[in-house]
């Protein structure tokens, strides 16, 4: 009873001290803080967490300072569908920043989309996302491949073989491999989808020895599939057969696999640290204040900075913090100067046109960009979803289904 | 089929098995003498893995960062054993309970340790050819590591003293203390070689598979089916199973897919439970 007592004094005091402060706008962030996603998760929150201390820096969103109300999902799929009826029933939130895998995205998207309060998603991922409260920020697949493929085609040769992994990210993007490859003029001589517990790629290797392809390409996502760059690099292949990736450093790859796998490996994707631009430099320099220069910053992070500073500006273009009001901004064709180039919202299908970077890995876990593509669309999603025309579509469009 | 591709096929399906059987042995060595599964062991061997990077990045050469591991992780089990497992013996549910939450204590704790990402230390560059297909040295190697590690083992457990009355405190736990072997000691070593023995593997399979600290995972799950499917005899048992459930899998993966390879690993361990409740071993008159 004393007990009771207790804690009834502290929530009082906890709810006079709340009736007192001053007007303040809430957001929810759900990432992945601990567990075998976390090396994506921790760097998004991080960046969530830089973007608003930025934002309130300068002035907050329509003069009130922005707060998070944070959870970590612990790399489980139940607990974001948790932490995000927690946030919408009892937060009282104004903006969502969540997820990282696109299971995670899809489990809790309806749950916002009910709510309607705009949801912010902020990695690389398959593409296809469509509904009017869901915003991407990361590229998608067929943005990065589009440009990758031509490149590798035109570099390596037009012999083409998949590693990837076995679940929607892979099978998706092999079949934009396919597409790319023949619009191209390539090929795809062979393919291997692997379960994201495989430790041992001999049998893989040895696949690639028979089809004999000019370039490899891998999609190795967490930590067992590294290893595949590891063991192909060991097995002698590196120097014959090209290797590119559109998500290798996506989880700073880079700095697991040695410096022998790692040089001359070429991703595709939204953002390097090596990008040379005056808000990269301001950026970095803000989060190495911050966080050290231990781990290179990821493009989840870049995308989740991004998310951030758009809702922001949408929020005091339209003078308030309404879902719905935010939305209607957040659909003006906003754009945003980000540490990976000019950004733009593209009204019709939320997702951002934006630079795609080839890179590639130097010998000291770190890469060099080697060519730009500058305001590359999300080509697809523009083509599929159009939600100022059909404000009600709510879709996972799937270039498989046709 | 090309004679090339298939030599190439049976050598690589044989290293994944010895993988197998070099990440699964002291999981078996403990279950086989103690009767506990420690199902923290993919986390010792992560904790191999960290301790043999940590010692190459201060400068300790590859080869002597091997034995740093498995002192290192030796010196923890022993710890784990006189504070956890000594206090839940006969109680194999409440032990792969304490241990299963142990393992999530240090796989945390290498989060905080050593963050999310550290550098590899990378496969030695060499390879050879068989006919127009290069296969990784080191791999291939690992089938030596194993046939040497499991010879130490046996050699550890029927030639020495301490081998001697571990098998005596398993068989015979009144008789041994009657005759005055300090069983609970005896125990206390056992874990520790268990332990070290995944350390060890954790540290020799670094090159191939870097360090992460979620790492232990997968081979914990493997590694737990080979020895409940081993049964009693845990030694044979798990060298034969590692073979044709590992090996198995892998030439299944080369022919077809990995996804097939798994599915015939997990399919085949649940046929072989089916036939053999008690594990393959259940009936053989070898001890080890």
């Amino acid at each position: 009873m004393k007990n009771f007592f207790r804690t009834l004094g502290l929530t009082t005091a906890v709810a006079l001290t709340a009736t007192v402060a001053q007007a303040e706008t809430k957001v929810g962030a759900i990432f992945d803080l601990t567990g075998g996603l976390n090396i994506y998760g921790i760097q998004q929150n991080n960046a969530l967490n830089l973007a608003i201390e930025a934002v309130n820096a300068a002035g907050g969103v329509n003069g009130e300072p922005v707060t998070v109300v944070g959870y970590d999902a612990q790399s489980e799929l139940a607990k974001y569908t948790q932490f995000a009826q927690t946030s919408v029933l009892r937060d009282g939130i104004s903006a969502m920043f969540a997820g990282l895998t696109s299971s995670s995205r899809e489990a809790i998207r309806p749950i916002f989309r009910k709510a309607k309060i705009p949801y912010f998603y902020s990695s690389l991922y398959e593409g296809g996302a469509c509904d009017k409260q869901t915003f991407v920020t990361g590229s998608s697949a067929s943005q990065q491949l589009n440009v990758l493929i031509k490149w590798a085609v035109e570099n390596y040769g037009k012999k083409i073989y998949i590693m990837a992994p076995d679940y929607n990210f892979g099978t998706i993007s092999g079949h934009w491999i396919h597409e790319f490859a023949k619009q191209n003029g390539a090929e795809v001589v062979g393919e291997d989808y692997l379960a994201l517990s495989v430790t041992d790629y001999a049998p893989t290797i040895q696949k690639i020895q028979a089809e004999k392809p000019d370039v490899v390409i891998a999609l190795p996502v967490g930590a067992n599939q590294t290893g595949f760059l590891e063991q192909f690099a060991a097995a002698g292949l590196k120097d014959t057969i090209g290797m590119v990736s559109t998500n290798y450093g996506s989880g700073n790859q880079q700095v697991v696999v040695s410096p022998q796998a790692g040089e001359g490996l070429i991703s595709a994707m939204g953002y390097f640290p090596s990008v040379e631009s005056e808000a990269n430099t301001k950026f970095k320099s803000a989060w190495e204040a911050r966080y050290g220069t231990d781990t290179p910053i990821v493009a989840g992070a870049v995308d989740v900075w991004n998310a951030v500073h758009i809702w922001a500006a949408a929020a005091n273009k339209a003078g308030s913090s309404e879902p719905d009001e935010v939305i209607a901004a957040l659909e003006s064709g906003l754009t945003f100067d980000a540490p990976n180039g000019k950004v733009t919202l593209e009204p019709g299908s939320h997702h951002l046109r934006q630079d795609i970077y080839i890179a590639k890995g130097d010998n000291n876990h770190g890469f060099e960009i080697v060519q730009t593509f500058a305001g590359s669309a999300p080509t697809y999603e523009n083509e599929k979803c159009n939600l100022i025309d059909n404000p009600d579509l709510a879709e996972h469009f799937s270039p498989e289904e046709h | 089929m090309e004679l090339d591709y298939l030599v190439t096929v049976l050598l690589s399906s044989l290293s994944s098995a010895s993988i197998l059987l070099i990440a699964t042995l002291g999981l078996a060595v403990v279950y086989g003498l103690m009767g506990v599964i420690n199902l923290a062991h993919g986390e010792f061997l992560m904790v191999g893995a960290y301790s043999a990077l940590t010692a190459t990045q201060i400068g300790i050469p590859y080869p002597l960062a091997i034995p740093v591991a498995v002192v290192t992780t030796m010196l923890i089990g022993a710890i784990v054993e006189l504070l956890i497992i000594r206090r839940l013996y006969g109680r194999l549910f409440d032990t792969m309970l304490a241990t299963w939450g142990l393992g999530m204590v240090f796989n945390q704790a290498a989060v905080l340790l050593f963050g999310t990402v550290s550098p590899g230390i990378g496969m030695p560059q060499y390879n050879f050819k068989i006919g127009g297909y290069s296969l990784a040295a080191y791999s291939i190697a690992m089938i030596l590591v194993a046939a040497v590690m499991l010879a130490f083992v046996y050699l550890l457990m029927t030639k020495t003293v301490y081998g001697m009355k571990a098998r005596a405190s398993i068989q015979e736990p009144k008789m041994a203390q009657a005759i005055g072997i300090d069983s609970s000691r005896v125990n206390t070593l056992t874990f520790a070689i268990g332990c070290g023995l995944a350390g060890f593997a954790g540290a020799i399979l670094l090159p191939i598979i870097p360090a992460t600290p979620s790492m232990g995972l997968f081979f914990a799950v493997k590694g737990f089916l080979t020895v409940v499917v081993a049964g009693p005899v845990a030694l044979t048992g798990s060298a034969l199973t590692a073979l044709g459930l590992g090996g198995g899998a892998s030439v299944t993966a080369s022919f077809m897919t990995s996804v097939v390879g798994d599915v015939f690993f997990f399919l085949v361990t649940a046929l072989l439970l089916w036939l053999y409740p008690m594990g393959i071993s259940a009936r053989w008159r070898r001890k080890l």
